[in-house]
């Protein structure tokens, strides 16, 4: 059967609740009692249908009529008549136009799209009848605070608000719906004050608290729960736009969840509303600034950024500041600023001009416009925590008692080896041997080979150098090598290899060769004398012949040019091998011929250090040593030469630095140590001012980043208040303008958006846009009445949050009657309990806590709850380090709440997007709710609620009486705050009993249902398992009433 | 006794709701929402907004082909034979005009011209060159219009395949897709309206990102965002009961739901908790039909044979093709393919064949297997990218292999079936495929294309955001190419 459903379409008041805007704010009745409401009812109509033509836009203007300001709609015209003749609507051509039959003459044109409604013809008509009476834009005028109107029913209402509320009410001929019972009201105000539901403890106490007072006490307590600030953040990061990834392209992570922690602690210590802002968008500007005020300015870093190949990095960059501009102008102003980015506002009075003004307050960030695909985006701030902090302490103590033992032993060893007595050399860097092997392998070398190594020494065997000589007699072809040697050779431009060699003259070898290691493996060999051994291609560098035997009885030098061996400069030896055929033969000192530094090189003489310090331009020297090894002998002064000095007794010394090498090599280590406790420590992305003169900002023709027109400097829209006086022309001073008292819009819009927190829907439905394309307030005066109320109580949100939740509008039951929906269809006239349906993540962190799995750890890195498999995979570009997604384990991550739960903004967690959650790739700051059976499928099917579902079972089973019927009331009311009434417990009742039928027979599945170590009989624990997914699926817990 | 047979015992003596153990199931809902049910027959959209269509749609639903990362438009479409005397040269700086470009190639000394190596012939009756790569689409050119001049200007992956997904190079606008589902409602009360998928690709692993957005919903409430149809796992996300969980206990569970749910809404009379009755009815029927939508086992032989040997891998291009037939023959109103890996920067020799031969032959069969049920006369069909690619190389050159940027100035786009005049090439680029000479046809266009072959005047659809009307084409002035409509 097929039913004409629309099928994503929800019924009833969903969809309509998405129709255009305007027309919502429930109207009087057709007897229209009062006289028409210009800001109200009449500015609506002209912004919507005439200003496109006849706004605030010079360029767009039509006929030279101008309709937004009183002036224009009266002004003579080019043909003489007037728009607007108050009182005389006969006599103005608006009226005239509106009204005509003639499609020529109709306004608006059909070509526009618009068409008035004829109520709204008849509006304009009535509006000029009575005077044309004429207001500024409600929104741009500072609220003012008016007395509470007067009631009828003066028993109903607990605060002014309620009669702002019940005034409205009496005037629609409509009653408040009585108090919402006591178990429906704690779980109300448990979920909107900390996101989660009552546990049956606090229901019960709520209960049992008969004392006046006893509802402000139970909100006194949430409003102290740590769970609050949790749960107020997650509505502002959906403003800020705050994820874990980058946003575009490759979509990488972001280390950023500080700024999502700070925002979680702003509320819960309930930082007044105006500090918050101007921490937030100039924490960085403030007079030494704390750490939490910098992390405070990650808001305006939160938006999406790229590094995509091929980005032009201005465009880049204005797309940047054009989104924190448009957040502000959201989040803040509540205004479209984004508008007069290519041209003057068509509705409202922001200019183009002003649009770049704005934009040059941003415009000064200290950092790439390309993210760099780093989760650590400059500018960024360190966020150590208190152990992170405590092992810095320590490591920093260590490294400067490291660094005393370092100069004291260094001077006794000055005492002892003089600069007087060093010689007189020169500093030009020469060529000259490096020898890597004498008397032993080099440091971290392996030696081995056909036999051990076996150094011989004199007066019995020759010796070159050092104490001596490597020993080696073959039999066919042997040799002795390494190959992993730490202290490596690096070749330098116009290098030899060398090695000495001493022909035994009564046994000579037939060949000898020398053979090197480098990444290539043992790839390069030279040998003298006969070809017997065939190792590598020959004639090649794999087996290169250098000439004949040297002669014997003698030392002989063997060179070996690199280039002939096609080693080229910076290529490393790490091994090195004597190898013969037959006969003996005695080598010593091998190693470089170079003027290259080589690692670990020790040096005879100070001026022999300098030398390898020029020629590697001072590498591991200090920027003051540096300097003075640049200075030319004669210049540098006795302090600059002892500085010197002492950096060579203890690292470059051939004498002394052996002594100093355990202090210097613990001294490294402390420095490693030290780095890596910095590189652990989580960051985040600030907002900080580039020093010197501020970047020029300009006006871009159409937007465009390469269409600069003229320069244009920091100012407000003329239609706003100025900066205050003395404010700083910069993000403070624009901090400080805002939560200036004369604004006009800050509070309105903070104000709002709690409101439609509580409420479900704003005063102003638009809560993004106050301008004159957005809905009139349905309570201005309640709307200025609590603005004006908030800034005078200093900012204060908790008292603002208590005084909606306590008052009687908020506590009315939520039950609808025929008349409330006929004459209040979505509540706006607040007739009756706000009621919807949770939030993706109060629905699954409710799951979690009912069924006794939430973990309660506040803030640190995002956390990755399961979810089905290829969802990033399916949309990753595979160079992303967010391309495969990979569970956490373990209740500690995945069973928090989900204001920590991992955001990936090019596929957020299915678990969020599906009930509504933002992607958070643009500024929101309103949610719609949607009623789909992809939502159904979630909460009947996901892993995570029937993994609730099996938990409620066991806490069913294990807290909740002995009977059944004991424990399916205790299963619905740790699920609903409330009992089960007669028919819901019969039908719970059935549902069970059907279900122990159905796996009474089937105990496999049984088992897959209980999943592993359920209690008790899986057959049994299995129906209660789906009976807690029934449970978990009731209109009445997915909703909070 | 086990304690709960009291229980159950007392409780039968009561009186609950309709007292039966029947199951509420769709009868029961069938008579709570009485006055929306109609018998079967020709579908009727449900949910849509009134006025929509605007008049009478030649489509009644669409399926975009989306060729991710810029297919190359020189060795498919753009047949330029006199570049082959042109080869590495450099583009002459009259042609290109200062025109920016990507920072990849922005900064190479010479900017040398890459002639296809690619044969072309023409095709069909139209005379339609296309190139060797792509044998099977050659077939049917007789079948489509080919706009070879659409343009754009983002010049990079992420804000070009966003903007011409969802008319705005920065993301938060509702997709092409979400703009149909929203207006035009849905034609099928057991299926998404609008269904994604994104098949795997032959070329190099590393292909351009896709990001959700391109399927989102933007500002419109999430009921219109794309719904993915997945190769692996579920096909639609969460639509398997957990394991144990038969149809059986299943249906219990819902008729719980439905019965408790039916007391509230007696008690509170929100309409919500009526629509959820229905939601949770739609899911369970989704459960049935959505399997049955991906099963093709009844498939014939041939018509598997038609879309070639991918079409027996799940999660093919050929495959989704397949799929894509299915949610047509079921009246989805829009199904949209993301095939990735076209952004040939290099290697072209080795990638752009692959891709081709991925999509090639599928293409070829979807468009024969709708015509020959009659589903072409009332299913648009669209087919290309975001961009293009430059007529210079991108690193090494040589007369068998070549790279190529991004190139927004000029691209192909082909489509086909209800409202487009088949057999037509449209627009003409210069010598160079880097300028449009005659009939340039911006992006806004080609998405005012589509939704008028839906029955929707582009400018007459819209939906309040931050204070404008937003419409899928921007604020600027398009049009419909009238030249390829029929």
């Amino acid at each position: 059967m097929a039913l004409g459903l629309a099928f994503w379409v929800a019924l009833g008041l969903a969809s309509a609740g998405h129709r255009p805007a305007v027309a919502d704010p429930p109207r009087p009745g057709a007897s229209h009692p009062r006289p028409v409401d210009f800001a109200r009812e009449i500015r609506p109509i002209l912004a919507e249908n005439c200003f496109a033509c006849h706004g605030p836009d010079d360029r767009a203007r039509k006929a030279k009529l101008r309709l937004d300001v009183k002036e224009g709609a009266l002004a003579a015209l080019g043909s003489g008549d007037r728009a607007v003749v108050p009182g005389k609507p006969d006599d103005s051509t608006l009226v005239f136009r509106v009204e005509s039959d003639d499609a020529e003459l109709l306004m608006p044109p059909k070509a526009s799209g618009k068409q008035l409604a004829p109520d709204q013809k008849a509006l304009l008509r009535r509006w000029v009848s009575e005077g044309a009476k004429w207001s500024s834009h409600w929104a741009f005028d500072p609220p003012r605070k008016a007395d509470p109107p007067a009631v009828k029913n003066a028993t109903w209402g607990r605060s002014p608000l309620d009669r702002f509320i019940l005034a409205r009410l009496e005037a629609e001929g409509l009653s408040p719906s009585p108090e919402a019972d006591r178990e429906t009201l704690i779980r109300r105000v448990t979920f909107d004050l900390t996101g989660l539901p009552p546990t049956i403890e606090d229901v019960d106490r709520f209960l049992a608290d008969r004392a006046p007072g006893a509802y402000e006490r139970a909100v006194d307590r949430l409003l102290e729960s740590p769970r609050y600030g949790e749960h107020m953040a997650r509505y502002w990061l959906d403003a800020a736009r705050y994820g874990d990834t980058h946003g575009l392209h490759l979509d990488n992570y972001r280390e950023m969840w500080p700024y999502r922690d700070w925002v979680v602690r702003a509320f819960n210590r309930n930082q007044p509303f105006d500090r918050f802002l101007i921490e937030q968008l100039a924490g960085d500007l403030l007079p030494n600034p704390t750490l939490d005020q910098l992390v405070a300015t990650g808001f305006n870093r939160c938006h999406v950024s790229t590094s995509e190949g091929g980005s032009i990095e201005e465009e880049v960059y204005v797309r940047n500041v054009v989104d924190q501009v448009d957040t502000n102008g959201t989040v803040l102003l509540g205004l479209t600023t984004g508008c007069a980015r290519c041209h003057d506002h068509k509705y409202d009075p922001i200019r183009m001009k002003d649009y770049y003004q704005l934009f040059a307050f941003f415009n000064n960030i200290d950092g790439p416009a390309l993210d760099g695909n780093s989760a650590k985006w400059a500018p960024i701030a360190a966020v150590p925590t208190i152990k992170d902090r405590l092992a810095i302490v320590a490591a920093d103590a260590e490294i400067a008692a490291l660094k005393r033992t370092l100069e004291d032993e260094t001077a006794k060893l000055a005492a002892r080896a003089p600069l007087a007595a060093e010689p007189a050399e020169s500093e030009i860097p020469a060529r000259a041997d490096y020898v890597w092997i004498d008397d032993a392998a080099p440091r971290g070398a392996n030696p081995q080979g056909d036999s051990p190594w076996q150094f011989v020494s004199r007066p019995d065997y020759p010796v070159k150098s050092g104490s001596g000589a490597l020993k080696l007699t073959a039999q066919g072809r042997m040799q002795r090598f390494f190959e992993t040697a730490a202290a490596k050779l690096v070749i330098g431009e116009g290098d030899a290899l060398f090695a000495h060699v001493y022909i035994d003259p009564i046994h000579p070898p037939k060949e000898i060769m020398l053979q090197w290691h480098t990444r290539e493996g043992w790839m390069r060999r030279a040998y003298w004398g006969e070809n017997r051994i065939d190792w590598g291609k020959d004639q090649s560098v794999e087996r290169l012949r250098m000439g004949d035997l040297p002669p014997t009885g003698e030392w002989a030098r063997l060179e070996i040019p690199c280039a002939r061996l096609a080693l080229a400069p910076g290529s490393v030896i790490d091994g090195w091998a004597f190898t013969q055929f037959d006969g003996t033969a005695y080598w010593d000192a091998a190693g470089l011929r170079t003027w290259t530094p080589q690692p670990e090189q020790k040096y005879a003489s100070f001026a022999a250090w300098i030398r390898a310090r020029k020629a590697d331009k001072g590498a591991g020297l200090s920027d003051p040593d540096k300097a003075i090894l640049a200075l030319e002998r004669s210049k540098r002064t006795a302090d600059q030469v002892r500085s010197l000095y002492a950096q060579y007794l203890r690292t470059g010394s051939a004498k002394t630095a052996a002594a100093l090498e355990p202090i210097v090599a613990k001294l490294k280590a402390a420095e490693a140590k030290r780095k890596a406790l910095d590189d652990q420590v989580a960051t985040t992305l600030v907002f900080r001012e580039r020093s010197g003169e501020p970047k020029q900002a300009y006006m871009l023709k159409r937007g465009e980043y390469d269409q600069r027109g003229d320069k244009v400097g920091r100012a407000i829209p003329a239609f706003l208040p100025p900066l205050p006086a003395g404010a700083p022309v910069n993000r403070l001073g624009f901090a400080e303008w805002l939560t200036a008292p004369n604004h006009p819009l800050t509070a309105r819009v903070a104000v709002n958006r709690l409101w439609q927190q509580f409420f479900g829907v704003g005063l102003v439905k638009t809560a993004e846009d106050f301008g004159a394309q957005g809905e009139p307030p349905s309570h201005p005066e309640l709307l200025d009445f609590l603005a004006v109320d908030f800034r005078e109580h200093g900012w204060n949100i908790k008292r603002l949050v208590r005084t909606l939740v306590t008052s009687a509008a908020y506590r009315q039951s939520a039950k609808i009657t025929p008349e409330r929906l006929a004459k209040d269809p979505a509540n706006r006239l607040v007739s009756r309990g706000p009621r919807f349906r949770l939030d993706a993540e109060m629905l699954r962190d409710q799951a979690l806590a009912v069924s006794g799995l939430l973990v309660e750890s506040v803030g640190g890195p995002s956390v990755k709850p399961p979810q089905p498999p290829g969802l990033w995979e399916a949309v990753g570009y595979s160079g992303s380090n967010t391309a495969h997604f990979q569970p956490d384990a373990g209740p500690a991550k995945v069973h928090r709440r989900s204001v920590y739960t991992f955001w990936k903004r090019t596929a957020p967690p299915p678990q969020m997007s599906t009930f509504d959650a933002p992607s958070r790739e643009s500024c929101q700051v309103r949610r719609e709710r949607t009623n789909t059976p992809l939502q159904a499928l979630l909460l009947l099917n996901e892993e995570q609620y029937m993994e609730a579902a099996r938990g409620l079972a066991r806490r069913a089973w294990a807290e909740g009486g002995s009977t059944a019927e004991d424990r399916l009331v205790y299963m619905f009311r740790l699920a609903t705050g409330r009992r089960p009434d007669s028919s819901e417990a019969t039908e719970l009742g059935r549902t069970l009993r059907d279900l122990l039928d159905h796996y009474r027979t089937r105990s496999a599945e049984a088992r897959q249902v209980a999943g592993e170590g359920s209690p008790g009989d899986p057959c049994n624990f299995a129906a209660w398992t789906l009976l807690g997914n029934a449970v978990l699926n009731l209109d009445c817990v997915i909703t909070r009433g | 006794m086990h304690p709960f047979e009291d229980l159950a015992a007392a409780m039968t003596r009561r009186h609950f709701l309709a007292g039966s153990g029947l199951s509420l199931g769709s009868a029961a809902l069938a008579s709570l929402l009485g006055s929306q049910a109609h018998a079967g027959g020709s579908p009727r959209p449900s949910g849509g907004l009134p006025g929509l269509p605007h008049f009478a749609p030649k489509a009644k639903r669409a399926i975009y082909l989306h060729m991710n990362g810029g297919p190359s438009q020189i060795d498919l479409f753009d047949y330029k034979p006199k570049m082959n005397d042109w080869f590495d040269k450099d583009l002459p700086e009259s042609v290109r005009k200062g025109q920016r470009l990507t920072t990849m190639t922005s900064g190479q000394s010479r900017f040398p011209i890459a002639p296809s190596k690619y044969k072309f012939a023409r095709h069909g009756k139209a005379g339609t060159w296309v190139s060797e790569l792509l044998p099977w689409t050659a077939r049917i050119v007789d079948e489509i219009a080919l706009v070879k001049t659409v343009w754009t200007e983002a010049i990079n992956h992420d804000p070009a395949v966003t903007y011409i997904c969802t008319g705005n190079q920065l993301p938060g606008r509702p997709s092409l897709g979400s703009w149909l589902s929203y207006g035009l409602g849905s034609l099928n009360e057991n299926l998404p309206a609008f269904v994604v998928m994104t098949p795997s690709w032959s070329s190099k692993v590393d292909a351009q990102a896709l990001y959700n957005r391109l399927w989102g919903s933007g500002c419109l409430p999430t009921q219109y965002q794309g719904v993915a149809l997945r190769a692996k796992g579920d096909p639609v996300l969460f639509l398997s009961n957990p394991g144990g969980v038969d149809a059986q206990a299943r249906r219990r569970v819902l008729d719980a739901v439905s019965r408790l749910n039916h007391h509230e809404f007696e008690t509170l009379a929100d309409p919500e908790t009526q629509a959820r009755i229905a939601q949770y009815e739609m899911a369970f029927r989704m459960q049935t039909s959505v399997p049955e939508l991906t099963d093709i086992s009844n498939e014939p032989r041939h018509i598997l044979e038609l879309y070639g040997p991918d079409v027996h891998r799940p999660g093919s291009f050929a495959r989704s093709c397949l799929l894509a037939r299915r949610l047509a023959e079921r009246n989805v109103r829009f199904t949209q393919i993301f095939h990735r890996g076209w952004d040939q920067h290099g290697n072209m020799a080795g990638d752009l064949p692959a891709q081709c031969k991925d999509v090639d032959q599928a293409t070829y069969a979807l468009i024969v297997d709708l015509r020959q049920r009659g589903l072409l006369d009332d299913t648009l069909v669209i087919w290309g990218g975001e961009f293009g690619r430059t007529i210079y190389c991108q690193g090494k050159l040589t007369r068998d292999n070549y790279g190529r940027d991004h190139h927004p100035k000029c691209f192909p786009i082909w489509m086909a079936g209800g409202g487009i005049k088949p057999g037509i090439v449209h627009g003409e680029t210069d010598d160079f495929s880097y300028n449009v000479v005659s009939n340039p046809v911006h992006i806004h266009d080609v998405n005012a294309t589509i939704l008028h072959c839906l029955g929707i005047d582009h400018r007459r659809l819209s939906v309040k955001f931050q204070g404008l009307d937003l419409r899928l084409t921007g604020v600027e002035e398009h049009h419909p190419v009238k030249a390829i409509l029929a």
